[in-house]
Order: C-alpha cells, then sequence, then structure tokens
C-alpha cells in the first residue's frame, strides 16, 4: 500500500453556471468556480498558495486565447493576485486528473499548504472538432483527407471494434443514457438538469458517428468547476467533511501517438493505472461502493468498467443493466449525471462527485454508506487516470 | 451509395518524415514504414521502431489485401466538405503484411452498410492531384 494513503484531501468544491455559448469569457467561469470552491472550503482566497490546471481546448481549428477560450495558471494568478503563492502548475498531458495529482505530490512534498485546481471549458462558435483550411498537416495528413475528423470519430471506431468482437448490440447503452440522465436530475448545477431523457428518445435519436448517436455525446457547453485541496491534517479543521485520497494512478497508453481506432490502447491504459490505484489503495473493484467512470463518449464507460476490473471484457453493456447502475443499485455510476448530464467539463467534476459521494455532501443523490468511492477521470487512451476518495480513512 | 463526387477532400501536406508514403502512393505501389533491425511495420510514420526502439527506418512495400480492423458511419453533415457523401464510411485498415499498422480510408465502391469488423477489403488508388494520391480500399472479391 502506499505510505501516502489517506494523507491528502478534497475539502471544497465549486461551480460555474454552464452554458451553451461563451455569453462572459471563460476566466469569469473559473474565476466563479474557483470562488465558490474557496468559500466552500472556509477558507480565505488569501490562504490559497498553490494553483494547478489542465487548460487544453479539445475542438480544432480555433484560437486559443488565454481568458476567452482557455484559463491558464498565468491568467488565474492574474485575477487572484495571492500574497502568498509558493507553487504553480499546468500540466500538458493526462488532463485534469494529471493536475489533481500533480496537486497531491506538490501538498505531500510540502511546498505549499492549500491548492486549488479548476477545469474551464470553452464552447467555440461554429463547428467543434473540423479540420481547419484546404490542407491536411502533421497527424491529419493520414486522416483528413478521409473526412475522419468529426465527432468522436476516433472513438466510434474502436466502439465498432468493440461491440463487433464482443457480438453486442448498441441498444443496450440507452440504459447508461437513461440512468445518467436520471441521476441528473438531483444534480442543479448540471447543463441538463430539469430536461428528461427516455429510452424512446434515445432508440430514435439521430446517428452522429455511427454507433453514436446524439446521446452517446457530451454537449459542448462553456462552464468551469473547481476544487480546494490540501493536506488531511489541515482538511480536519476546515468547514466541509473531507475526502480523503486513498490511492490515484496515471497511464497513457499510445501504442503509436496519433494511431487511431485502437480498442486495445483504451483498455491498455485503464487496467494500467487502475492496477497503481487498486495497489496503493488496498482496494479492489468488489469493495468499490459508488464509481464515477469519464463518459465524454458514452463508450468510454464500457472500457472503463471493464479495464478498471468491474466486470470482464465485453460484459459492460449487459453489465450496467437491471438496476445495478442506480443510486441504490450494486455499483451507483455516474451519480451527477456525467458529462453526459453536466455538459463537457471533462473530468474534475468526475472528481468532485468522488469526493462529494465520500464525505456523504452528495445531496439528495448522495449514495447510502457510501466510503469507497473510485472514479476514473478520463478515457484511458489519452490521460489514464484513477482516484479513491474515502470518507473513512481506515 | 455514398456520392465522393462533391467531395472537397483535404490535401495531405508530406513532411521530411512522411514524403516516402505519400511518393510510394503516387506510383499506386504503397509502401509503410519498417523497422530494419526487427522487421515491424508501424504507421502512421514514427521517429522510432515502436517495437524495439531502433531509429533504423525505412520504407517498404506492403500488399494491398487487408482487413477491417474497427469503422465508423459518419452521419453528422458539420464538415461541409463532407456533407455530400454523409452518410458514408471511415474505416481502419489493417494490411495483411504489416499487423498492426492501422490506416484510416473509406470504403469506396460499395454500400457503407457493408463495412463490418473483419470484412476482406483491398486497396484502391484515388489520385487528387498530380502530387497526391490516396490509398483507399474496397471489398475484396
Amino acid at each position: 500500500m502506499w505510505e501516502n494513503r489517506c494523507k491528502i484531501a478534497i475539502s471544497g468544491v465549486g461551480y460555474s453556471k454552464a452554458t451553451r455559448s461563451a455569453d462572459i469569457p471563460l476566466a469569469a467561469h473559473a474565476l466563479e468556480a474557483v470562488k465558490e470552491a474557496v468559500v466552500d472550503s472556509g477558507l480565505e482566497m488569501s490562504d490559497i498558495d498553490g494553483l494547478s490546471t489542465y487548460p487544453e481546448l479539445p475542438a480544432t481549428g480555433h484560437a486559443e486565447v488565454d481568458g476567452i477560450s482557455v484559463v491558464s495558471v498565468n491568467c488565474m494568478m492574474a485575477m487572484l493576485k495571492l500574497p502568498d503563492l509558493t507553487w504553480h502548475i499546468q500540466v500538458g498531458t493526462t488532463n485534469i486528473g494529471g493536475a489533481v495529482q500533480q496537486a497531491a505530490n506538490a501538498l505531500l512534498a510540502g511546498v505549499c499548504k492549500h491548492v486549488v485546481v479548476w477545469r474551464a471549458m470553452h464552447n467555440p462558435r461554429g463547428t467543434y472538432q473540423n479540420l481547419p483550411g484546404d490542407e491536411a498537416h502533421g497527424a491529419a495528413q493520414f486522416t483528413g483527407p478521409f473526412g475522419f475528423g468529426g465527432p468522436g470519430q476516433g472513438m466510434a471506431v474502436a466502439y465498432t471494434r468493440w461491440l463487433e468482437t464482443h457480438d453486442q448490440d448498441r441498444e443496450k447503452m440507452a440504459t447508461l443514457a437513461v440512468t445518467q440522465r436520471k441521476h441528473t436530475q438531483h444534480n442543479p448545477h448540471a447543463y441538463f438538469h430539469g430536461t428528461e431523457l427516455t429510452k424512446e428518445d434515445y432508440l430514435s435519436s439521430r446517428m452522429v458517428a455511427y454507433p453514436f448517436c446524439l446521446f452517446d455525446c457530451d454537449i459542448p457547453v462553456q462552464g468551469a468547476v473547481a476544487i480546494v485541496m490540501t493536506t488531511a491534517d489541515r482538511a480536519k479543521d476546515l468547514k466541509p467533511t473531507p475526502a480523503y485520497l486513498a490511492g490515484y494512478g496515471q497511464r497513457l497508453h499510445f501504442e503509436v501517438a496519433g494511431r487511431i481506432g485502437s480498442l486495445s490502447s483504451y483498455m491498455e491504459g485503464g487496467s494500467s493505472s487502475s492496477r497503481l490505484t487498486w495497489e496503493r489503495s488496498g482496494f479492489s473493484p468488489k469493495d468499490v461502493d459508488v464509481a464515477q467512470i469519464y463518459d465524454g463518449f458514452s463508450a468510454s464507460v464500457i472500457y472503463g468498467l471493464e479495464s478498471y476490473g468491474f466486470c470482464g471484457e465485453g460484459e459492460a453493456l449487459d453489465f450496467i443493466q437491471d438496476g445495478r447502475i442506480e443510486l441504490n443499485g450494486e455499483l451507483p455510476l455516474n451519480t451527477f449525471g456525467g458529462s453526459l448530464g453536466t455538459g463537457r467539463i471533462h473530468g474534475l467534476w468526475h472528481i468532485i462527485e468522488g469526493a462529494l459521494q465520500a464525505s456523504g455532501r452528495a445531496g439528495s443523490r448522495q449514495v447510502k454508506n457510501a466510503n469507497v468511492s473510485f472514479v476514473g477521470a478520463s478515457a484511458p487512451i489519452v490521460t489514464g487516470t484513477t482516484f479513491i476518495f474515502v470518507g473513512d480513512p481506515y | 451509395m455514398s456520392d465522393w463526387s462533391q467531395t472537397k477532400r483535404p490535401i495531405p501536406v508530406p513532411d521530411q518524415w512522411t514524403k516516402p508514403f505519400w511518393e510510394s502512393a503516387k506510383r499506386e505501389a504503397l509502401e509503410l514504414q519498417r523497422c530494419q533491425d526487427c522487421g515491424h511495420f508501424q504507421h502512421p510514420p514514427y521517429p522510432t521502431c515502436v517495437n524495439c526502439m531502433s531509429i533504423d527506418l525505412k520504407f517498404e512495400p506492403v500488399g494491398g489485401s487487408g482487413t477491417i480492423y474497427a469503422y465508423t458511419i459518419m452521419y453528422h453533415n458539420g464538415d461541409k466538405r463532407f456533407a455530400s457523401a454523409v452518410p458514408y464510411a471511415s474505416i481502419i485498415v489493417e494490411l495483411d503484411d504489416a499487423p498492426g499498422a492501422l490506416m484510416a480510408a473509406n470504403l469506396l465502391d460499395a454500400p457503407y452498410t457493408e463495412a463490418k469488423v473483419g470484412r476482406r477489403v483491398e486497396m484502391v488508388f484515388e489520385k487528387l492531384n498530380d502530387d497526391i494520391t490516396l490509398p483507399q480500399f474496397r471489398l475484396a472479391d
């Protein structure tokens, strides 16, 4: 087991409004979320001495303008004017899960006391993921000419591979979309709070990139979420019940950079990352009371459930049936609605929910007696980060 | 059957490391990057052998027979250059001669519903201009 097990905690969460279009600059969303997280922790802003984020805009063909389409550490630093800032980083890989893990490392190293981590996501005008211009450079020279670059195609090819090698049926995914939308109704911060989804809606919705229909894809939004992290001894004195970090893992998996369509990369990334989390935390999948698994596209959940060890390969679409992932089920899953419910803010919201469930702060969606709370914060092919949070450190 | 006649495909821009691939496609005799130490084929081209870390890499001819490894059917018409072809099949092909080297392409000359994992395909060439020819695939006989 990890010598630093349960020595770090999440002690504050915050959200901005999530809107479909960019009515105010993204920096204003990020600031709103960060301020709320600090208020939630009971600290003063001047107590914050560490900053960490992953600022990437996943849309292609749009300018990255700091404060407008991304919110870098520089941008946050300029807004907050922290008197005692001693540590800051923005990670360039492993997505926001890596930024949270770096913050844990910095706290363990004793170079800062209270870190804010935020993820801010912009929704640019126009198309989200089309290659701009008449030419295809770099990695796109092998994909762009074939019209291979639109929403979700890179994930969709792995999903056909999964469906057809396991002789499975995409209609079973309706259970995931519908169950997560039910959970969304308990999350007032979510974009789809107040909007129901039925099985018939899912089955009759328009196809985007087969096997993905509209409701397999998270909707791009503009918004931000944030957390406050500190050491366990300091967390005891803060306002909220702490969620202790029992263990984490990180592992990217690329057989070849830029290679597409490889289901094995998703599976390898997920199993390598979660193996570290299981070993460090001392828990195994059967110990988990509640799970959040990144769902920018629905199939990520399937690869996650299998590669993290919750079920066998080819079994995930059957595993999610029969109420198993409901709030009172055997493995309540994406209990905040997931990205499919909140809109595309990437994995920090999964981490927030993992922490809230562990510390009993999830309100009307709280899973009864939840202690061991698992998070797979991002799709394993690009950013395999996994976490376990607990309410009772033991 | 997808109508490709109005499609405006983005033109690949070869670089120093990918030029041999596009030159071979132009000759309609495709070559993929191969490690001269362990014999591993890889695609897209990479600075080192992803199998053995060798930097001794050359482009070598491969046959055009392969299998659909994975695919997606594109319905979204947000990209106006491809909107007239929607729905169309984007496929990932693993060549018999180059296991593990996955190539993106379109399934041509067949209804998009014919795209299935494991289906046999063969390479055909689609000339875009005097410099660039795309390796594409159709169902094998």
